[in-house]
């Protein structure tokens, strides 16, 4: 009797092992990305845009029309040593694109396990420009990389005619230390100066030492720049405004939040690079709404867009190769040139595999994010990873 | 001069937030001996207190007892439910204990109201500077300073004039010799835990009047700064605790001012070296509690 269950049941698993097998070709995405822990914030909303635009494709009959996209979603809960376990996981059960964490060092760790299987790996959002050196030629990033936010923020502050400028930056990551950098490097070759630098720690709650020196500076520095984001952002703008430093303050993409513009009045006046801005009429405000009418919450972050919009890179990439196989894919993705996302145009082809794409840059005023511009930086002005 | 002056007044204000913290952990530590890491988490309940009493446009003094209130009534429920159970355990099971009730509140936030950090705006009052002739000092700072100076001496009235107080110093001392006395353990030990919520709460409405925002994940830094002011402090001594806080906040201020530009990454490790040499030099802290009660 046992032996007859046996054999039905294993009649049974065949056959649905043959009605999936036979009439579709699957193809597994595994996401080894950290859906608890300090990088949720970003890589939660880059999950929920993720699976609405799959959602999306297999209705339309998946990955280039033909493969439908499974997905394999793993937390790994911000930590090192799990992304790099989940992706190994994640390799054994023979993925066929991996995604990583929004930051450069899970990304790496994890991609340095993708990349001997052959398996062409995109990072949500993380934007150090060395991730793709680092690991190989299966790497990809999706993001607009630090360099070209540096250089596109720099060349505004020049243009502003900011001429000495203080930073704050922190040793504590690639993103709060490099992206400063990068800044300073361009800024500097625009005619301006450094007047002063700060550091923190990444964490760090007390930033009033700091800000005493800032106020006593004489003169005050034109502008503040730093990459810092939550929480260490409006820990510093609050004690700096409280201090009464009335200097402005310009950062990068990772305050494009709500809790920034939530922050009041202190949080007018500040200009920051981010991947997108939802102006009426616009493709990225369009995607918005369709969100809100399809989750019943209109987007927090512009990492939901980004999210949503891997997938369709990746729809790109696999018609231009006709297949999901690993070499194939990746010199497909190395190619594509002038994809249309939500944000504007993403482009690989001659780039080291960090798209060059544009970035638009927003100021904050009464609680409301007004773009200012939206460009692709000056391959000329950016900076060397 | 005045930029000294000024980095005096910014080290006793963060000072004091970390002798609040401190004691935070000394009350309940001297009396049921357990280092509570989810202390940090009870910060984080009265920081989501004051978000939903901002959310629904309350005045800002209550969203300040909002924000007491939430702490104490999250460390009542962990000691009823948490730690209450465990009580026969021994230390490093109450050690575990408290990492997993941390865990546990850490996700429910994170899961339950937002990954994201949460912005807590404060009145726009509090971002002057009052100038005392050569000194600017800012009003955040001006009212962590009073508030901690107040709680200070409300907690020692507590413990010294009243029968509760009492029964909790007592309890310090000797726990069994209080039972015999009649006093309730139960009930010493919810008040200890209340205490030290309240506390939390107190420290958590300074420490969010300066970073502007709550996330779920904001606990883990205070309560580690707590643990090492305590153990600085002497740990299970009250006024250990108290001067263990100071102690860690002037020191991070005055490496922070004063470093040269290139060792300020290594700010951290000044700070902890220094704390090595006052452990070599005092290894029992600055103020030991009383023999009985060492870890």
């Amino acid at each position: 009797m046992k032996n007859f269950r046996f054999t039905v049941l294993a009649g049974a698993m065949s056959l649905a092992g043959l009605t999936t097998g036979a009439f579709a070709e699957d193809v597994t995405i595994g996401l080894a990305t950290a859906q608890t822990g300090g990088l949720a914030y970003a890589d939660q909303p880059s999950l929920a845009g993720f699976k609405m635009a799959v959602d999306e494709i297999n209705a339309a009959g998946g990955l280039g029309g033909k493969y439908k996209i499974v997905l394999d979603i793993k937390d790994t809960r911000t930590d090192t040593a799990a992304t790099v376990q989940a992706a190994q996981e994640l390799v054994a059960d023979g993925v066929k694109v991996m995604i990583t964490p929004c930051d450069a060092d899970p990304s790496i760790a994890a991609g340095q396990i993708s990349q001997p299987a052959q398996i062409p790996t995109l990072t949500f959002c993380g934007t150090t420009p060395t991730i793709t050196e680092a690991v190989g030629d299966y790497m990809f990033g999706t993001y607009p990389a630090d360099n070209g936010q540096a250089a596109l923020l720099a060349d505004y502050a020049a243009s502003k005619g900011y001429k000495n400028i203080y930073i704050l930056k922190s040793p504590d990551s690639a993103y709060t230390l490099r992206l400063p950098e990068y800044f300073e490097e361009v800024f500097k070759k625009k005619g301006g100066a450094i007047v002063g630098e700060g550091t923190y720690t990444m964490g760090q709650q007390d930033f009033a030492a700091e800000v005493t020196k800032i106020k006593a500076m004489n003169p005050q520095p034109d502008a503040i720049m730093t990459a810092a984001y939550e929480p260490d952002f409006p820990a510093f703008l609050q004690q700096l405004r409280g201090a009464g430093v009335a200097a402005p303050v310009i950062g990068s993409d990772g305050i494009d939040s709500p809790t920034i513009t939530g922050l009041g009045a202190i949080a007018n006046g500040i200009v920051h690079t981010t991947a997108g801005s939802p102006v009426a009429g616009s493709k990225l405000a369009a995607f918005y709404d369709k969100f809100k009418e399809k989750t019943g919450a209109a987007p927090e972050t512009v990492y939901v867009a980004t999210g949503y919009e891997i997938p369709y890179i990746l729809d790109a990439a696999v018609k231009a190769a006709g297949s999901v196989d690993g070499p194939a894919l990746r010199d497909a993705l190395a190619n594509l040139k002038d994809v249309e996302v939500l944000t504007g145009k993403v482009t690989y082809a001659g780039t080291n595999r960090m798209p060059i794409r544009d970035i638009t840059i927003v100021e904050i005023e009464d609680g409301k994010r007004k773009p200012i511009l939206t460009a692709m930086p000056d391959p000329a002005d950016v900076p060397k990873p | 001069m005045d930029i000294v002056l000024q980095q005096i007044v910014n080290a006793i204000s963060l000072g004091g937030i970390y002798a609040l913290l401190a004691l935070g952990l000394a009350v309940v530590f001297s009396i049921v001996s357990l280092i509570n890491f989810a202390h940090g988490e009870l910060m984080t309940v009265a920081g989501y207190g004051m978000f939903f009493a901002a959310a629904v446009s309350l005045p800002f003094p209550f969203a300040v007892c909002a924000a007491v209130l939430f702490a104490v009534i999250a460390a009542l429920l962990t000691e009823r439910f948490a730690f209450r159970p465990m009580r026969k355990a021994d230390a490093t099971g109450l050690l575990l204990t408290s990492f997993a009730v941390s865990a546990i509140l850490r996700v429910i936030f994170q899961n339950g109201i937002s990954a994201r950090p949460k912005p807590v705006p404060l009145p726009s009052g509090f971002a002057g500077v009052i100038d005392l002739g050569v000194l600017h000092v800012g009003i955040v700072p001006l009212l962590s300073i009073v508030m901690t100076a107040l709680s200070l001496v409300a907690l020692t009235l507590f413990l010294n004039r009243t029968t509760l107080g009492k029964a909790m110093r007592a309890a310090a001392e000797d726990f069994q010799v209080l039972r015999l006395m009649g006093i309730k353990a139960n009930r010493v030990i919810a008040v200890a835990f209340a205490v030290s919520g309240a506390l939390a709460g107190i420290a958590a409405v300074l420490w969010i009047a300066q970073r502007g925002s709550v996330d779920p994940l904001m606990g883990f830094v205070p309560v580690l700064k707590a643990f090492v002011a305590a153990v600085i402090g002497g740990l299970g001594s009250l006024t250990g605790a108290v001067a263990g806080g100071f102690a860690l906040g002037i020191l991070e201020v005055l490496f922070q001012a004063f470093l040269p530009d290139a060792a300020l990454p290594f700010r951290d490790a000044f700070v902890l070296g220094f704390v090595i040499l006052i452990l070599i030099w005092r290894p029992d802290g600055l103020i030991p509690a009383p023999a009985a009660r060492r870890s």
